[in-house]
C-alpha cells in the first residue's frame, strides 16, 4: 500500500444517535473537567474514517452503512467542507493517528471494504471526533485535550470552534 | 542465493568517519548519537575487533552489535560478574543468573520441565495423556508504556503472545495475564515534561491489553495491580501468555540450507532501537521512534497459519521478531544451526516493506510488530507459502541458513553486514559490577506512606478496627479490580473455569484463574487444567528484597493452592524490574532478590522455568533528580489442576461452616498494609518454606478429598481482608474468635492478629461434619478452627478479651472495596 494517496479522500463520521447515552463521551467529559476545563458541560464522541482511493460517493456510503455503523444505535454522514462556527460554545476536537503510525483498524476497514465487493481503497485512516459543549478559550481546551485525549507522540489533533 | 563475490562496498557507520581510529570520547558521542547504549569497554572491544579484521564496521554491523549486546537482549547484569558485599561478607558471582535461578532449577531437576531458559518461553509437561505441554512466558514492556501507554501495552501483549508462538515449534495461546505497577491514579503532584498523569497511563495500558487480547481471541484472566507513587515516571507493565503445544513440538532445530522465511506483517520504520532504548535510563523521554502500535488481526493470521504449518511439519524452527527485529530473530536461529558454527545469508531487498525509503540497516533492525522468522526446508516452502497466503499474510524467503559461521546481510548487492557469529554472540566483554547490601542501614520499617487520598478514608464509625478494615478494603492495592477485569474478554475459548471475578454475583476477587485448554487439545475426556497465580509486593522489597522474593514465591504458590492446583508440580517465572544496576546499592538489592528466588525455589521445591529482567527503570523528575522505581519482582506460578471440576473458589458457600486458619500469625507488619496506613513498624514477613510446604501438602490433601468448600490466601491486609473478601463474595457473614488463632509470640494485639501479613497462611471454609477429617489432613501443621460462617451478613470478631472488636456489615465493606477504582478513574 502506498503512503501517497492518488484517489479521492472521503471523510465519514459515525456517531451514536442522540437518544443513546454516550459512555465514552461521559468518560471524556470527566477527564476534560479534571484536566482544567471545569466548564465542560457535555461531550459526544464519534468515529472518523478517512477513506482514500478510486471510489465514488455511493461506494463510501455503502461501506458506512453496511460496515462502519450499526443502523440501530448509530448514524453516519459524509463530511464535506469545514465545520461552521455557531458561536454557541460548541467545540469540535478531531484526533488522528500520525501518518507514520500503523493504523490497525484502518487496515482492517480497507480489507473489509474489498470483501464487501467494493473497490479496495488505497488507504483508510481512523480518527475520533469529540463534540464538546462548554464555555472556554481555545488555549484552555487545547491544554486539557493534550493532557487527556491526545498523546502527541503518536497523534495529532485539531480544535475547531464549531459543532459539526 | 546471491553470489557474494560481486558485492559492492558497504555503507560506513557515518560518511567519512573512521570508527577504528576515533578517540574514546568521540566513540561515546557516536554511541549516544545513534542510541546504541554501548559502554566504553564495549565500544573499545568493537573497535579492536574491526582493527583486527582490518576494515571499518558498516552502519548495519554497528547497529547489529549494539542490539545484540544490549541489556535487553544479553541481560548483561544478570549474566555478568558481580562482586557482592553484605556487611563483612563478600561473594563474587560469575553470573548471578546461573548461580541463583538456573542453579536452583538444575539442582531440583524436575521431570515436568521440558525446556527451560533456552527458548522464547519455559515449557512444562501438561495433561494426563503425556501428549501436551504448556509454554509460559511473562514479559515487561515498561519504557514504551511510559511514553505511549496504549501502544506500549498493545505491543507488550502482542510480543509475549509471539514469544509463546515461537516457543518450541509454536504453541496455541490460551491465556493472557497482565500486571501493572503504577503511581496512584489520582496523583496530582508535579511531573517532568513528557510524563503522563498516572491515571491516564492506567487507562491506556488497560485499553492496550484489552484491544490486543480481545481481538486475538485469547482470554485475559489473570494479573494484578500495584500502586506506589515512585512508579510515576516509570510505570511497569508485565504481560504474560500461556500456550499449549504438542509434546513432540518442544524441540526446534536449524540445518544449513534451510530457508530463512519471514512471515507476518511488512517491515516499516516503527520501533527502531527498541532494545537499546529499553536498556538505558530514560533521559529527556525523547526516543519516540521506539513506540509502535500493534495490529492484532495480523498476528491472528500468523497464529492460525503457523499452527497448521506446525502440524504439517513444514518448518524446523521458529522465533519471533522482538527487540532487534530480523537481526535478533535470524541471529538467534542462525546460532542454533546444527553442530556447525551456524550462520546465515540474508537478502534484505526481499523483505516486504511498508514504505520504500527504508535504509537497509533500518530493514534489518526494525521492530515492526507481528513478524516471525522460520527455518524452512526448501521442499516444504511452496505449501507453507500457500498456507500463509490463504490467511492473507506475507510469507517470503529472505535468505538461507548456512554453516559458514558468519552472519551476512546484503541489500541489492551491497553488503550491509558480515559478522563473525562467535564475536557477535560471545564476544561481548564482561564488566564486573559492584553490589552492596547493608541491612543495618535500612530501617526495619519505612516511614508510613499513608494512603490518604481516595475512597473509604475515615470510616471509623464501627470501632477502630472496623474503620481500619474498611480503609484497607478501599485501599487501591486491595480494592476491586472489576473496572479493569470487565474490559477484558476472559471467557473466549470457553475454557476459563475459575474466573478472575468470583462469588455469588461474580464480582468478588479471585486468587488465581483455572484454565481448561480444551480449545487447544480437543481432549474432551481429559479434565486436566492449569492454574496461574502471581506474587508481588514491592513494599516488602523496600525493607529487604530477599524476603520480598520469598514472600512473592509463597504468595504465588498459595494462590494456586487455594484454587485446587497441584503445587507439588508447580513452576515459577521471575520478572525483575529494577532501577539502574550501575548503582551498587540498587544492584545489592537485586542480588538479594535473586538469592531469595534461589532459596524459595529450593525451599518450596519449585523450579524456575523462564523469566526476564528489565533494568534502568529510572528517570529524572521535574527537579532533575534521579527517581528509580522500588525494586520489583513479579513471581508467576503455574501448576496443573488434575481435575477442573474439583477447583475451589474463595466465596463462602453457606452458614454454619467452620473457618480454619492454617499457619501461625506473627507480628510481621513491616511493609504491610497496616504498617503503611497506621505507621506501624515490625518485621518484614519471613516465610519458612519447610513448614509452609508441609502446610500446603495438608491443605492440598483436604482439597483433593473434597473437604474444602472455599479457601483464600492471606496477603495484603492479612486475616481481616481475607475474611471480608470471602464473606462479601459469598454473601454470608462470619463470627471469629481471635483468641483461637495460633500466634507467635503468644500475646499479640487484636490488631496484629487481624492485619499481620505473616506468610504461608490460608483460611479454609469447611463443613462442620468434615472438621475432624480436615484436621487429620493437617496433622502436624499449625491450624485451628477460629470461627464459623453465619447467615447474618455481618462479620463479627471477638478480641482476646472476649469483647467484640470488629463488626462490619457486608454491604458497607463491599461498597468500600468496590468504589475505589471507579472513583479514582471517573
Amino acid at each position: 500500500m502506498s503512503l501517497i494517496a492518488t484517489g479521492t479522500t472521503y471523510l465519514v463520521e459515525v456517531r451514536l444517535r442522540a437518544e443513546f447515552a454516550d459512555a465514552a463521551g461521559l468518560a471524556a467529559l470527566a477527564q476534560l473537567q479534571h484536566a482544567g476545563f471545569a466548564a465542560a458541560r457535555s461531550v459526544r464522541v464519534s468515529s472518523l474514517y478517512a477513506v482514500c482511493g478510486l471510489l465514488n460517493q455511493s461506494h463510501v456510503q455503502q461501506a458506512a452503512k453496511e460496515l462502519l455503523s450499526d443502523g440501530v444505535t448509530q448514524e453516519f454522514k459524509l463530511l464535506s467542507g469545514a465545520p461552521v462556527l455557531d458561536g454557541m460554545n460548541h467545540w469540535r476536537v478531531e484526533v488522528w493517528l500520525k501518518s507514520t503510525m500503523t493504523d490497525a483498524v484502518g487496515e482492517s476497514v480497507r480489507r473489509a471494504m474489498a470483501e464487501l465487493g467494493l473497490p479496495e481503497p488505497e488507504r483508510v485512516r481512523c480518527g475520533t471526533a469529540y463534540r464538546v459543549l462548554g464555555r472556554t478559550t481555545r488555549n484552555v481546551l487545547e491544554r486539557a485535550v493534550r493532557r487527556t485525549l491526545v498523546n502527541p507522540v503518536i497523534q495529532t489533533f485539531t480544535v475547531t470552534e464549531a459543532y459539526d | 542465493m546471491t553470489d557474494l563475490a560481486p558485492l559492492r562496498q558497504a555503507q560506513p557507520v557515518e560518511e567519512g568517519l573512521r570508527f577504528t581510529t576515533l578517540p574514546p570520547k568521540d566513540l561515546r558521542n557516536l554511541s549516544a548519537k545513534f542510541g546504541w547504549s554501548l559502554s566504553d569497554v564495549e565500544l573499545e572491544d568493537i573497535r579492536a575487533h574491526f582493527k583486527k579484521v582490518g576494515r571499518e564496521p558498516t552502519r548495519g554491523e554497528a547497529e547489529t552489535i549494539a542490539q545484540t549486546w544490549s541489556e535487553h537482549c544479553k541481560h548483561k547484569t544478570f549474566n555478568g560478574p558481580i562482586r557482592y558485599s553484605d556487611g563483612k561478607k563478600s561473594r563474587l558471582f560469575k553470573s548471578l543468573f546461573a548461580e541463583t535461578i538456573v542453579k536452583a532449577t538444575k539442582d531440583l531437576s524436575k521431570p515436568w520441565c521440558l525446556s527451560v531458559f533456552k527458548d522464547n518461553a519455559g515449557i512444562v509437561a501438561f495433561g494426563k495423556s503425556g501428549r501436551w505441554a504448556l509454554a509460559v512466558k511473562v514479559e515487561t514492556h515498561n519504557h514504551p508504556c511510559a511514553i505511549e501507554p496504549y501502544g506500549g501495552a498493545e505491543t507488550g501483549i502482542g510480543g509475549v503472545i509471539r514469544d509463546v508462538l515461537g516457543a518450541g515449534l509454536g504453541a496455541k495461546p490460551v491465556l493472557n495475564t497482565d500486571t501493572f505497577c503504577l503511581a496512584y491514579p489520582d496523583y496530582a503532584g508535579p511531573l517532568p515534561e513528557g510524563s503522563l498523569q498516572p491515571g491516564r497511563t492506567l487507562r491506556g495500558v488497560v485499553a492496550g491489553v484489552r484491544d490486543y487480547g480481545n481481538r486475538m481471541g485469547i482470554p485475559t484472566a489473570g494479573g494484578g495491580l500495584w500502586f506506589d507513587d515512585d512508579y510515576r515516571l516509570n510505570p511497569l507493565v508485565f504481560c504474560g501468555t500461556v500456550g499449549v503445544l504438542p509434546a513432540w513440538a518442544v524441540r526446534k532445530s536449524v540445518k544449513p540450507g534451510d530457508l530463512v522465511v519471514a512471515v507476518g506483517g511488512p517491515t516499516g520504520r516503527d520501533g527502531l532501537h527498541g532494545a537499546t532504548f529499553s536498556s538505558a535510563a530514560m533521559a529527556g523521554r525523547s526516543d519516540r521512534a521506539a513506540v509502535q502500535i500493534g495490529h492484532p488481526l495480523n498476528e491472528k493470521r500468523v497464529l492460525d497459519a503457523l499452527l497448521v504449518a506446525r502440524d504439517r511439519k513444514l518448518y524446523r524452527a521458529v522465533t519471533d521478531c522482538g527487540a532487534g527485529g530480523f537481526s535478533s530473530a535470524v541471529g538467534e536461529l542462525a546460532k542454533e544451526c546444527g553442530a556447525c558454527a551456524g550462520g546465515a545469508l540474508v537478502e534484505l531487498e526481499k523483505a516486504p516493506l511498508k514504505c520504500s525509503d527504508l535504509e537497509p540497516w533500518e530493514i534489518w533492525l526494525s521492530e515492526s510488530q507481528e513478524r516471525m522468522v522460520l527455518a524452512v526446508p526448501a521442499k516444504g516452502f511452496a505449501e507453507l507459502e500457500r498456507l500463509f497466503r490463504a490467511e492473507g499474510t506475507n510469507c517470503t524467503v529472505i535468505g538461507e541458513f548456512t554453516g559458514s559461521g558468519r552472519l551476512v546481510v546484503t541489500h541489492k548487492g551491497v553488503k550491509v553486514a558480515d559478522l563473525d557469529m562467535g564475536f557477535l554472540h560471545d564476544g561481548m566483554p564482561k564488566v564486573e559490577r559492584r553490589a552492596v547490601w547493608s541491612d543495618g542501614a535500612r530501617p526495619k520499617t519505612r516511614p508510613p506512606a499513608a494512603y490518604a487520598r481516595g475512597a473509604g478514608a475515615g470510616h471509623a464509625d464501627r470501632g477502630r478496627l472496623s474503620g481500619i478494615l474498611t480503609r484497607m478494603l478501599a485501599h487501591p492495592n486491595v480494592c476491586s479490580r472489576e473496572w479493569v477485569i470487565r474490559q477484558y474478554d476472559h471467557e473466549v475459548q470457553a475454557g476459563t473455569v475459575i474466573k478472575p471475578l468470583q462469588g455469588l454475583r461474580h464480582d468478588g476477587p479471585g486468587d488465581a484463574c483455572v484454565i481448561w485448554p480444551v480449545a487447544a487439545t480437543s481432549e474432551w475426556n481429559d479434565r486436566s487444567g492449569f492454574a496461574v497465580g502471581h506474587g508481588l509486593n514491592p513494599s516488602y522489597g523496600k525493607l529487604d528484597p530477599y524476603w520480598m522474593a520469598m514472600c512473592c514465591a509463597d504468595e504465588a504458590l498459595r494462590n494456586l493452592l487455594c484454587v485446587g492446583a497441584d503445587v507439588s508440580k508447580a513452576s515459577f517465572l521471575d520478572n525483575f524490574c529494577w532501577a539502574s544496576p550501575e548503582a551498587p546499592e540498587q544492584l545489592g538489592g537485586l542480588v538479594r532478590a535473586a538469592l531469595g528466588c534461589h532459596d524459595a525455589a529450593k525451599g518450596y521445591g519449585v523450579p524456575f522455568i523462564s523469566g526476564k529482567d528489565s533494568l534502568y527503570n529510572q528517570s529524572r523528575d521535574e527537579k532533575g533528580r534521579e527517581l528509580g522505581i522500588p525494586g520489583t519482582l513479579l513471581i508467576t506460578a503455574v501448576a496443573p489442576v488434575p481435575d477442573i471440576t474439583q477447583a475451589v473458589t474463595l466465596d463462602f458457600k453457606g452458614p454454619g461452616n467452620s473457618l480454619i486458619l492454617v499457619g501461625v500469625t506473627k507480628g510481621e507488619t513491616g511493609g504491610s498494609l497496616l504498617g503503611q496506613m497506621e505507621g506501624e513498624g515490625g518485621e518484614v514477613p519471613k516465610p519458612d518454606p519447610k513448614a509452609a510446604g508441609k502446610a500446603f501438602r495438608g491443605v492440598a490433601a483436604a482439597i483433593a478429598k473434597k473437604l474444602v468448600l472455599s479457601s483464600h490466601d492471606l496477603s495484603e491486609g492479612g486475616l481481616g481482608t481475607a475474611l471480608a473478601e470471602m464473606a462479601f463474595s459469598g454473601e454470608f457473614g462470619a463470627s471469629l474468635e481471635l483468641d483461637q488463632a495460633l500466634t507467635s509470640p503468644p500475646m499479640l494485639s487484636d490488631e496484629t492478629i487481624l492485619f499481620s501479613e505473616s506468610p504461608s497462611r490460608v483460611l479454609l471454609e469447611v463443613s462442620p461434619k468434615d472438621d475432624l477429617a480436615v484436621m487429620r489432613c493437617l496433622k502436624g501443621v499449625p491450624a485451628r478452627r477460629i470461627g464459623s460462617t453465619t447467615a447474618n451478613p455481618v462479620i463479627k470478631v471477638s478480641g482476646l478479651d472476649g469483647s467484640i472488636v470488629l463488626e462490619s456489615h457486608l454491604v458497607d465493606i463491599k461498597a468500600a472495596w468496590q468504589r475505589t477504582l471507579p472513583e479514582l478513574l471517573k
